[in-house]
Formats: structure tokens, C-alpha cells, sequence
């Protein structure tokens, strides 16, 4: 503070001596005046006193300058050296303004020359300090934390230092570990360094040396994470299963970037570079720059590749890594020259989520690609439907992000449910979204059902397939999404085709046993043929019936039995009342074995071997 | 690599494909048609011109600007007007793209679009490393730009600058090797006792892997790229034609930007497939065959890219090393003014730079991210177009 006051003093002396000194003999008289007033005035202004203050600063600096081994090593000599830059810079900013004096100009010279060699001693200290504080870190096997439970970023270290010792990855529980990559001596002294290099307009020169420092440390630290850089056409190409082992290395590698070591950089670079807030934000962005793209880079290719369904659960980890990692990205890049890398971040954010949108699209593509003619024998449950409904499943696990993917979105153009599933189910695009799978498989089913030559194995079929699908929804987030109403009428669905089912295979067989008034109308001999006829009909009909249905499956066991408790409520009573009226005829009542092919029992006995799948008559 | 084939195609040297189109314009005056018809052919055709016509723009630039920074922009700008005509022309044929053969066309462009991507990316990164160069030059400025007379301390500083500066750009031109170890034992009072390895200014490069090669990048982008025949195009309608010209925009547009700046593995020995069918096919060959030649030329051969900017960059820093060599002091009157002319030419070099990175940087980004836009937009509506068959 006083030395301030002094340079102002003499700077107003000098002023009343230029402006009053018409010559320069004049000027020097009045600074001679001065001089003789007082004792400073005499120091700071004669040409005698420059020359002095040069001289000693000269003397002190040339001594450490010279010196081989590394200042910093005595802390004495390096504060010292840091005192007499200070003195040398200020003295400069101060001689600077007076160069039109030849003799102040020449020492100006010897000054700076002084200077530069100073600064140029300072960097290589500046490094010097760096490099050996990276050294003692790994001595100290890994940097120094402040927690017990860390990463196993440390595993590499370990090992050597025991080799009892079986490292154990440890997950990274606790994110507030500012990890200090350089002991805090270190760092000071690096800061008293750094204010004077830039002070001295020598700020590049003390930026690159650590900026070049910091990169290298940053680079390593994520290759001892395994992770490799990779260029958007390699991910591109990559084999799934490779790929899905890259994205868990990159979550874990992004996740300690962000949590660990880039606030550790900010850090470091605030401490060194404290007062001068710009040249921090500058250094901290190029220090992070190069690892931050490699790792958006990755995610971006992820973005940009294959929409193959099964990929959806590994991008959507990568999107909930992104997404979760947002808040940090933003806190620690907030400075002004870290702009663009905000926004690539929420540029790659945006394509993750248009890449989940996409899966889902490639999943209707599948679904409607898959061939009609490709029905499955026996009209039992298609591999799609398993597929899609299991799909659906796992991926409403993940239902609160999806929700918020497809919220960001334009629902599709259609939205195929009717008002009354629009308007009790789950308003939400995702549940739209769902509702229009279902639809596409819907239609795929029905082509699929109408490949069957029977009508009554296209409903077998399609009551297969609703039955697992409504089974499939109902107790799970699936069924939230759709809705009770959605539920509700696909139940019906399922009734439906029961009832189809049972009126096209059945009902020329109940027709057959319709015994209305013949015996009225026609002479007895003429009923007891046509009833002879009708039973041999019937014979035929419900052989042929058991023989074709006998390969068909009812997959679900309870709607099996359904099934075949319907079907045998309706046939065994009217075949009993039409055996009861057979019995009125003695004609037939005398051969019944001959005609009478089934008993009742039997009839029961056949239809509770219905569905099973496994024909008694292959066709 | 081998030298670029001349395969010039067996048919006319009038442009082929403006002949077919415009025979068929005949017949559709000549008969009635639908609007469609007409408003195709006028679709592909103004693709074809707008593409030419920018590419002539671009072809008329003198030796001045090639390559120069404001040009590589106008080149960008070029190919995303492109891009965009391309995009419209995708979303008007959707139903034609995803049946044969156009199908296997347009995700074969698809794919090669993916493969550019790495090249924006690489050199992205080539951008980044001429910023450090900057970074150089400016502490050359700052040592001996002052109005005051310059001593030998500054005279130090700024050649230490100029040291660095080469180190650096020599570590670009051997970017495939590991850490530099370099001995800077200029301006040191006391000779080095131990080499020091420094983290020196070695390209890293962040967006690609260590053995990936723009020069086989370009390669495979150029891969397979021949001319339609006249027969396939007739079949199409056009339609490949527009494809093709896509394609081939896009290889020479990746192409000239590894040429410029500097990247990993950087080769010029692409295959172009030679054809004088089209009116674009003209000034894109000829900025080709300017460009290899500049490639070519004793001082720019072993140059780390063909920026003009960056010859200007060396052109300055050896003029500024010839003259801190041939420096004792005290400085004569006349070498002062030397020096004043030689920092003045660093300060254009230098604000040409400052001024010129930024925009070029954002302007390749947005050619990748209109890249992978018009890919995922151009797959999704030929693929929802197949569904809705």
C-alpha cells in the first residue's frame, strides 16, 4: 500500500519536473530539488537511483537465474526471487512511460531483458513443480482423497503396493470426493508462479505449459478407465456385443469425468490462476475440452447408429447417463468459453432421444414385416406376439424416462384408440405410442389368422394370441399405459373368437342333433331313417371334427378348460336328448351298437382331449 | 495409393444426362401428362444446375483465395444448400427410394454420409490445432509488437515463440507419432543439462482412434462411385442421377477439407471416378486438379494442410526467424523498420486467423449435425413410406 503511494509521488514529481523543465538541464534541476527533499525522491528519481535499483534487482536475479538446481526447492530463495520479479515488473510498468529519457531507456532495456529471462526461469520452475508433484502422487499409490470407498480407478496402484491385495472394483458411491491431483503446497506454489507470469504479460506462455500438463493427466486417467477413442464409423460397425461392453466403460468414465475429475480440474485451475478469472475459465475449458468431446462423441454415435430393437436398453442407459449427468455438465461448463460444449451436450441428448423413438419405429417395421404366411401350426401362440409383449415389457420397466422421450415428441399422426381408450387409459404420448404397437401387431395377427383354411382355427388362433397378449398387459405398467378400457375389450376380444369359434366348428354338429318335428310330419319309417341318417352324420362330423381339431392348442390351461366345458355344455346335452329320442325308436333301439358310435361319455371323453396339441390323428 | 484413373465414359462428351432429361421433356410437351411428370424432371434438373452453378461459383476463385478460409466457408455453404435441394428431393420420392434399386442407392449415400462424419470430426479437431499455432503467434506479437524499441529479451521471447510454433507444426506432420521429445535449448542462458520431456504440442486428437486415416476414410467414401448408366438412369427417372451428384458432392467437399486442414493421416490420393456427364462434374474436376497441384508444389509438399492461412502462418514465421537470426544489437535504424514490417505481416496472419477460426468451426459442425439430420430424417420417411404401403 505505502509503495503505492510512493509511486504516485514520485509519478507527480516527474509530471511537475516535464511540465515545469523547459530543457532537460532544468528538469534535472527540479528533480535534484526533489531529490534533495526528500530521501525517497532521491532513490526513485535520480538517474543514479534507477540505475541502482536495476543493478540490485540484477544482482539478485541473475544469482537464482543462473543457479542449476530448482528454486522452489528453498522456499526462502524462491520467495525471495518472487519478491524481486515483483519489484522488477513494477519497476518496469513504472520506468515505461519515462522511455523518451535515453537513460531510463537504456535501463528499461536491461529491465525487460531482465524480465524476460525471469519469466523465461519462472516457466521452466512452472513445469518443473508440476512434473514433480505428479511424481510424488504416484509414490503415494493414486491421488490423495478425502474418503475411504473410491474407485477402482486406484486398482492399478494397488496391486503393486500388495499382492495380498484382490482388488475389488468398487463402485463409485460417493461423488463428493474433490480429489486434489497435486498436493496443496504444490499448488500454492504454482499459484505465486502464475500471478507473476501473467502479470508480467506472460500469460500464454504460463496457459500452454499447463494446459499441455493438465491434458496429458486427463487423458491418462481416462485410458487407466479402458477407454478407448473411437470414431464414429467404428461404433457404427461394431459387433453388438462388443459395443454394449463400450457404452458400460463410457458410463463409468463419463460419470467419474464429471463428478471427479473435471471439478478437480476447475479446482485447480481457480487456485492457480486466482484473480484472473478469465485466464481460469480459458484454461479450464481447453483442459477438458479434448476428453469432454471424445466422450460426447461416443454417446453421439450410439445416437446416430443402428435403431435395431434390441438395442433400446443400452441407449437408454446412455440417455439416462446423459440426462442424469446434465445438471453437473451445465454447473461445471457454465463459464463464457465453454458454450458450444452446452450445447453439443443437449444436441446429443436430443438425438438420444430421437434414437429411443426410432427403436420403437424399427419395432413397428419388424412387426409389420414379419411374413403373414408364416402362421404357426396348430393355431397356437405366434413368436411375435411373445416377443413384442415380453419387448413391451421390459421396456415399460423403464417407463418414466420413455415417458419423458416421447413427451419431447410428436405423438403419431394417428392416434388409433377410439375415444373411450383415449379417454380412461394413460393420457400420455408413451401410452399412445404403446397403444399404436399394439395395433400394428393387431393387424399383423389378422393377417397372419387368415392364412388358416378354417375359420374356426383362425379364431383358435387369434383367442391364443389376444389371451397371452391381455395376460401380458394386465398385471404390469404395460396395463397402466393402455388402460382398463383397452383391457376390457380385448377380454371381449377374446370371448369373441370363443364365440366364433364355437359357432363354426360346432354348429353344423348341433345342427345334425336338431330333432324338430319330423316324427310328426313324416311316417315312422321315415323318421327312423332320417334320425339313422342324422346319427351317421353325426358320426361323421364329429369324427371328422376330433381328427382335424386334434393338433390345435389352447396354450393358456384355463382357457383350455373353458373351452371345452363350453363346447361340451352345449354338444353332450343335446346329444343325450338326441341319443333319449333315438331310443324311442325300436328300429334303431334293436342295433344300437351298430349305429350309435359314441356314448355320451365318449363325446365328453373327446372333447376333454381337445387343445391339447398333440394329435391322436395326424393329418 | 495409385494415381487417379481417367476413366472417361464411352458416351458422348455432351452432357449425357441433361440429354436424356430434356428428350423426355420433348415428349411430355408433346403429349399430355400429368403435373407430376414435369415437376420431377424440373426438380432433378434444378438440382443439377443450382449444383453447377455453385461449384462454377466456387471454380472462379484465383489463386488468392483457394483454399483460403472465407473460400473453405463458401465451400460449406455450398454443400449444405446442396444437402438441403438433396433432402427435399428425398422427402418428394420417398415411395420410389425404398423399392430397387434406388433402395440400395440411397442407403448406400446413407452410409457414406455416416463415414464424413469422422472427417467434420477430425477436422474439428485440425481447427483446435491451428489454434494453438495462434497462441504462438500471439506471444510473437505481444513480445515485439510494442511501439517502443525492442530488446533483446523480447527478441528471445518472441524466437522461443517461433521455436515452439515449428515444434509444433512438425508434430502435426508426424501425427502418427507418440510424445515428442524435444531439447528446446534456444534462448536459455545456461545449456539444457537433461532433456526434458514435455507434454508438447502433439496432436491429440480426441474424436477418432489412434489408427484411424482420413486418407482411407476418403477412400472408402469414394469406394464404388461411378457414374449411372444411361439405361438405369432412365429408369429411374433421374433419380440415381441426383444421388450420384450427392455423393460425389459430399466426397469432394470431405475430401478438400482434409486437403486444407491439418488431420490424422491425411492422403490425397482419392480415387475420383472421372466424368464429364454432368454440368457440375466440370469446375468440381478442375478445383480437384487445382487443388493436387497446389499439393504438389516444392514449399507445400511436406506442408501439414493447404490452408492458405497456414502457408501464411509459415511464410511469416520463417521471414520473422530469418530476421531474429541475422539480429545484433545495438538495431540499426533500417533493421527496426524490418522488424515493424515482418510484425505487422504476423498481426494480418494472426487476425485473419482470430477472425476466421470461429465461424469455420461452427460452420463444420453444422455440416455434421445437418449430416446426421438428413440421414435420420431421410431413413425415417423411406421407411415409414414402405410401411404404409
Amino acid at each position: 500500500m505505502a509503495e503505492n503511494g510512493e509511486e504516485k509521488l514520485v509519478a507527480v514529481a516527474r509530471h511537475i519536473a516535464k511540465t515545469l523543465g523547459h530543457t532537460d538541464t532544468m528538469a534535472e534541476d527540479i528533480l535534484r530539488i526533489f531529490s534533495n527533499f526528500d530521501g525517497r525522491l532521491r532513490e526513485k528519481l535520480s538517474d543514479d537511483g534507477v540505475k541502482q535499483t536495476l543493478n540490485s534487482l540484477d544482482r539478485k536475479i541473475s544469482g537464482y537465474i543462473s543457479a542449476d538446481a530448482p528454486i522452489w526447492s528453498n522456499p526462502a530463495n524462491f520467495y525471495s526471487f518472487l519478491d524481486s520479479v515483483d519489484q522488477l515488473t513494477a519497476a518496469v510498468r513504472e520506468w515505461t512511460p519515462l522511455a523518451d529519457d535515453k537513460n531510463i531507456s537504456s535501463c528499461l532495456d536491461r529491465a525487460e531483458d531482465l524480465l524476460q529471462r525471469s519469466m523465461f526461469r519462472l516457466e521452466d520452475e512452472f513445469r518443473a513443480l508440476m512434473e514433480r508433484g505428479a511424481k510424488s502422487l504416484d509414490l503415494t499409490g493414486g491421488r490423495a482423497v478425502h474418503r475411504p470407498d473410491y474407485s477402482d480407478e486406484e486398482d492399478d496402484a494397488s496391486v503393486e503396493d500388495d499382492d495380498n491385495f484382490v482388488p475389488v472394483a468398487q463402485p463409485i458411491t460417493d461423488y463428493d470426493v474433490v480429489v486434489d491431483a497435486l498436493p496443496a503446497g504444490t499448488i500454492g506454489d504454482l499459484h505465486e508462479i502464475a500471478r507473476r507470469m501473467v502479470a508480467a504479460g506472460y500469460v500464454n506462455e504460463c496457459s500452454h505449459a499447463f494446459n499441455m500438463w493438465r491434458r496429458e493427466f486427463l487423458e491418462e486417467s481416462l485410458s487407466r478407465l479402458g477407454l478407448q477413442k473411437l470414431g464414429i464409423d467404428e461404433v457404427h460397425r461394431m459387433q453388438w456385443t462388443q459395443l454394449e461392453d463400450e457404452i458400460e466403460k463410457w458410463i463409468k468414465a463419463i460419470n467419474v469425468a464429471l463428478r471427479i475429475l473435471f471439478p478437480s480440474e476447475r479446482s485447480l485451475c481457480d487456485r492457480i490462476f486466482l484473480g484472473f478469472s478469465s485466464a481460469a475459465d480459458l484454461n479450464f475449458m481447453e483442459v477438458c475440452r479434448g476428453l469432454t468431446i471424445q466422450l460426447l462423441n461416443f454417446a453421439d454415435a450410439v445416437a446416430i447408429g443402428s435403431r435395431s430393437p434390441e438395442r433400446l436398453f443400452k441407449v437408454l442407459d446412455v440417455y439416462e447417463t446423459v440426462r442424469d449427468l446434465m445438471p453437473e455438465f451445465e454447473l461445471i461448463f457454465s463459464d463464457q468459453y465453454s458454450l458450444s460444449l452446452r450445447n453439443e451436450a443437449i444436441a446429443i441428448w436430443k438425438r438420444l432421444e430421437e434414437a429411443i423413438r426410432g427403436i420403437f419405429m424399427e419395432l413397428e417395421n419388424l412387426i409389420r414385416r414379419d411374413p403373414a404366411k408364416s402362421a404357426v401350426p396348430g393355431g397356437g401362440l405366434h413368436p411375435i406376439t411373445r416377443y413384442v409383449m415380453n419387448y413391451l415389457r421390459a421396456a415399460c420397466r423403464s417407463r418414466l424416462t420413455l415417458e419423458q422421450v416421447f413427451e419431447d415428441s410428436v405423438a403419431p399422426s394417428v392416434d388409433c384408440r377410439d375415444g373411450d381408450d383415449k379417454a380412461l387409459s394413460s393420457s400420455s404420448s408413451l401410452g399412445v405410442q404403446m397403444a399404436w404397437i399394439m395395433e400394428v401387431l393387431e393387424c399383423n395377427l389378422e393377417a397372419k389368422s387368415k392364412v388358416y383354411r378354417e375359420a374356426a382355427l383362425c379364431s383358435v388362433f387369434l383367442m391364443n394370441n389376444w389371451r397371452y397378449i391381455v395376460q401380458k398387459v394386465k398385471d404390469d405398467e404395460l396395463g397402466t399405459l393402455l388402460g382398463d378400457d383397452w383391457i376390457r375389450k380385448r377380454t371381449a376380444k377374446v370371448r369373441q373368437y370363443h364365440v366364433n369359434y364355437q359357432r363354426s366348428s360346432w354348429s353344423k354338429v348341433l345342427g345334425v342333433l336338431k330333432v324338430d318335428s319330423i316324427s310328426n310330419s313324416t311316417s315312422p319309417s321315415g323318421a327312423s331313417k332320417s334320425l339313422k341318417e342324422k346319427l351317421k352324420l353325426f358320426n361323421s362330423y364329429f369324427e371328422e371334427i376330433c381328427k382335424t381339431q386334434s393338433s390345435w392348442v389352447i396354450f393358456d390351461e384355463q382357457l383350455r378348460e373353458e373351452l371345452r366345458i363350453s363346447v361340451s355344455g352345449t354338444l353332450s346335452p343335446a346329444y343325450r336328448s338326441f341319443i333319449g329320442r333315438l331310443q324311442a325308436v325300436p328300429d334303431i333301439v334293436k342295433h344300437m351298437d351298430r349305429h350309435v358310435r359314441y356314448s355320451v361319455e365318449d363325446v365328453e371323453a373327446r372333447i376333454s382331449m381337445l387343445f391339447q396339441g398333440n394329435g391322436s390323428g395326424r393329418r | 495409393m495409385p494415381a487417379t484413373d481417367y476413366q472417361e465414359s464411352s458416351s458422348s462428351p455432351s452432357s449425357f444426362g441433361f440429354s436424356i432429361l430434356s428428350r423426355r421433356r420433348d415428349q411430355v410437351h408433346s403429349m399430355e401428362s400429368t403435373h407430376d411428370a414435369t415437376g420431377q424432371e424440373t426438380e432433378l434438373e434444378a438440382f443439377q444446375r443450382q449444383v453447377a452453378e455453385r461449384f462454377q461459383d466456387l471454380a472462379a476463385a484465383d489463386s488468392h483465395e483457394l483454399l483460403s478460409i472465407p473460400w473453405i466457408r463458401k465451400l460449406l455453404d455450398a454443400f449444405l444448400c446442396c444437402q438441403e435441394e438433396f433432402k427435399i428431393i428425398v422427402m418428394n420420392n420417398k415411395s420410389k427410394l425404398n423399392k430397387p434399386p434406388m433402395d440400395r442407392h440411397i442407403s448406400d449415400f446413407f452410409e457414406r454420409s455416416v463415414k464424413a462424419l469422422d472427417v467434420c470430426n477430425a477436422i474439428r479437431d485440425g481447427i483446435e490445432q491451428i489454434r494453438q499455432w495462434e497462441k504462438q503467434l500471439e506471444i510473437v506479437l505481444c513480445a515485439l509488437g510494442n511501439q517502443r524499441s525492442i530488446g533483446e529479451g523480447q527478441f528471445r521471447r518472441a524466437k522461443k515463440a517461433l521455436v515452439d510454433l515449428a515444434i509444433a507444426m512438425l508434430d502435426e506432420k508426424d501425427s502418427n507419432t507418440t510424445l515428442a521429445h524435444r531439447n528446446r535449448s534456444f534462448g536459455r542462458h545456461n545449456a539444457q543439462k537433461e532433456q526434458r520431456s514435455f507434454g508438447h504440442f502433439r496432436s491429440l486428437s480426441w474424436s477418432v482412434s489412434r489408427s484411424w486415416s482420413a486418407a482411407r476414410q476418403l477412400q472408402a467414401i469414394s469406394s464404388n462411385l461411378v457414374a449411372p448408366r444411361g439405361n438405369e438412369i432412365m429408369s429411374t427417372n433421374g433419380l440415381n442421377v441426383a444421388v450420384f451428384t450427392m455423393n460425389y458432392v459430399l466426397l469432394f467437399v470431405m475430401w478438400a477439407l482434409v486437403a486444407a486442414i491439418p488431420c490424422q493421416d491425411r492422403g490425397l490420393q482419392t480415387h475420383f471416378y472421372m466424368t464429364r456427364q454432368f454440368l457440375w462434374a466440370v469446375p468440381i474436376l478442375s478445383l480437384h486438379e487445382r487443388i493436387l497441384e497446389e499439393a504438389k508444389k516444392r514449399d507445400r509438399r511436406n506442408s501439414c494442410g493447404l490452408l492458405k492461412e497456414i502457408h501464411d502462418i509459415e511464410k511469416c514465421a520463417r521471414h520473422m526467424n530469418e530476421l531474429t537470426d541475422s539480429i545484433h544489437f545495438p538495431l540499426t535504424e533500417e533493421k527496426e523498420r524490418e522488424v515493424k514490417q515482418r510484425i505487422e505481416e504476423v498481426r494480418r496472419v494472426y487476425d485473419a486467423i482470430k477472425d476466421g477460426l470461429d465461424p469455420l468451426e461452427r460452420q463444420v459442425r453444422e455440416v455434421f449435425h445437418r449430416i446426421v439430420r438428413s440421414r435420420t430424417d431421410g431413413l425415417d420417411s423411406i421407411s415409414r413410406a414402405n410401411s404404409h404401403d
